[in-house]
């Protein structure tokens, strides 16, 4: 019976809920993405709020029906990954781009190996953290059926290390125009392939043309934990 | 239409109270009108006054009348330490157990990006010009341990270092009295990782 079952999953986000419960959006290998009752896991005899937290990785167990499941257990399964600073904040981002993303009840076994293999890199180091998120950025398109090609261009050729090229929406890669301000270099399409590593001047363009690609599917409205990163660039 | 009776809506208004439900408001009311009519009184004009007139402070931004609040006008209290907090309720925990002398910041709430929680909602520009203004010596970060609370002690360290502030943060660890066995394994590889000379 499904009820038996133990999952892992991690928490994407949990707000309280009523005194002593917390409301927590779960994501799963085989459920995908969905919403879970811990009840009064808030101080008292069940408190367990220190396991219940983002980026631990747990061993749920689900009861009920309804679109809300109950949390029947949840267990730590494993340390949690211990994400610090802006890494952190890397972590916010990229369960953000799931929230708004991922349907619900839509499972990607894949697209969560991928998350835990992201947050394991992004508990690592600081050095390399948009690489992470880059590649995670691309996992998630994928899965979700958007197949964004950094590999090759529209008409199947592959791109030249040296040219520039601008990215169209549901066509693909083609030659840029001169002075294509959303252009991208040829270098940095095999970096997002990571098939070289990213220096400074790739970083920022994969960001943007990520950036921009992203937008179109979160429909205008932009990531919240972006600002996380924007204003202190500003002050350092 | 009829006007609802009178005790109905004073029951389906107590259900605003947190842990309140049917049952209890129902209790409660049956208790004010049955038992204790002045008391009830008191509790309305109180109330009525409190909803009316209790705001943020300008300074530390706790719930207060006044434009400062009793601990920010305290002139005993030490203004070079600020302690930041998520809460007015935990201003009034540290203020009763800890034998803090300086003042407070409040942030009413936490950073939390998927809430729509950003710096600017959490009026962080507030705290960064009081850092800014060089009053400040320490700023001791007593946020919760969840991990929005840690994302924004460390948003709020970054903003202090650039004023040249000192930043502390509370300490993690195992509560008095505690027993280790019963210790969620997080707490006490944070209590392991920030042990203290003896």
């Amino acid at each position: 019976m499904e009820r038996d079952i133990l999952h892992s999953a991690f928490i994407l986000h949990r707000r309280p809920y009523s005194n002593t419960s917390l409301l927590l959006e779960l994501f799963t290998p085989r459920l995908g993405r969905l919403p879970a009752l811990a009840k009064g896991v808030l101080g008292g005899k069940r408190n367990n709020s220190a396991a219940l937290q983002p980026f631990q990785p747990l061993l749920v167990r689900l009861a009920g029906r309804g679109e809300v499941r109950v949390l029947a257990v949840g267990e730590a399964d494993g340390e949690a990954l211990p994400l610090k600073a802006r890494g952190l904040y890397c972590g916010f981002y990229l369960n953000e781009l799931l929230m708004r993303l991922l349907g619900r009840d839509d499972p990607h076994p894949r697209l969560y190996q991928h998350y835990f293999e992201a947050l394991g890199a992004l508990s690592r180091g600081i050095d390399e953290l948009e690489p992470v998120l880059r590649r995670f950025e691309i996992a998630l398109l994928r899965e979700l059926g958007y197949q964004p090609e950094f590999d090759r261009l529209a008409d199947g050729s592959a791109p030249d290390p040296q040219g520039r090229y601008a990215y169209r929406l549901e066509e693909g890669l083609a030659p840029a125009q001169l002075h294509d301000p959303g252009a991208v270099s040829g270098r940095t399409l095999q970096a997002l392939c990571g098939e070289v590593d990213f220096g400074d001047h790739e970083r920022r363009e994969a960001r943007r043309l990520m950036r921009g690609i992203l937008s179109h599917y979160l429909g205008g409205r932009p990531l919240k934990s972006r600002e996380l990163f924007q204003s202190r660039i500003g002050n350092k | 239409m009829a006007e609802r009776p009178l005790l109905g809506q004073l029951i389906d208004a107590l259900k605003c109270l947190p842990g309140v439900g049917p049952k209890s408001a129902q209790r409660m009311a049956f208790h004010l009108l049955e038992r204790d009519r002045e008391g009830g009184r008191k509790l309305a004009r109180v109330l009525d006054e409190a909803m009316e007139r209790v705001g943020h402070c300008n300074m530390c931004r706790t719930l207060t009348e006044a434009e400062l609040c009793r601990l920010c006008s305290n002139p005993k209290r030490d203004p070079a330490t600020l302690c930041v907090v998520e809460t007015p309720a935990d201003v009034m925990a540290v203020e009763q157990a800890a034998g803090y002398r300086g003042l407070y910041f409040v942030l009413n709430g936490r950073l939390s990006p998927i809430d729509g929680v950003g710096p600017r909602e959490l009026g962080l520009d507030l705290l960064e010009r009081r850092l800014a203004d060089g009053k400040v010596e320490e700023v001791i970060l007593a946020t919760n341990t969840t991990v929005e609370g840690e994302a924004t002690a460390h948003y709020i360290s970054e903003m202090a270092h650039a004023s040249k502030v000192r930043v502390t943060r509370i300490a993690y660890g195992i509560p008095l009295g505690g027993e280790l066995g019963y210790v969620d394994g997080g707490t006490l590889s944070h209590a392991i990782a920030g042990r203290r000379e003896m």
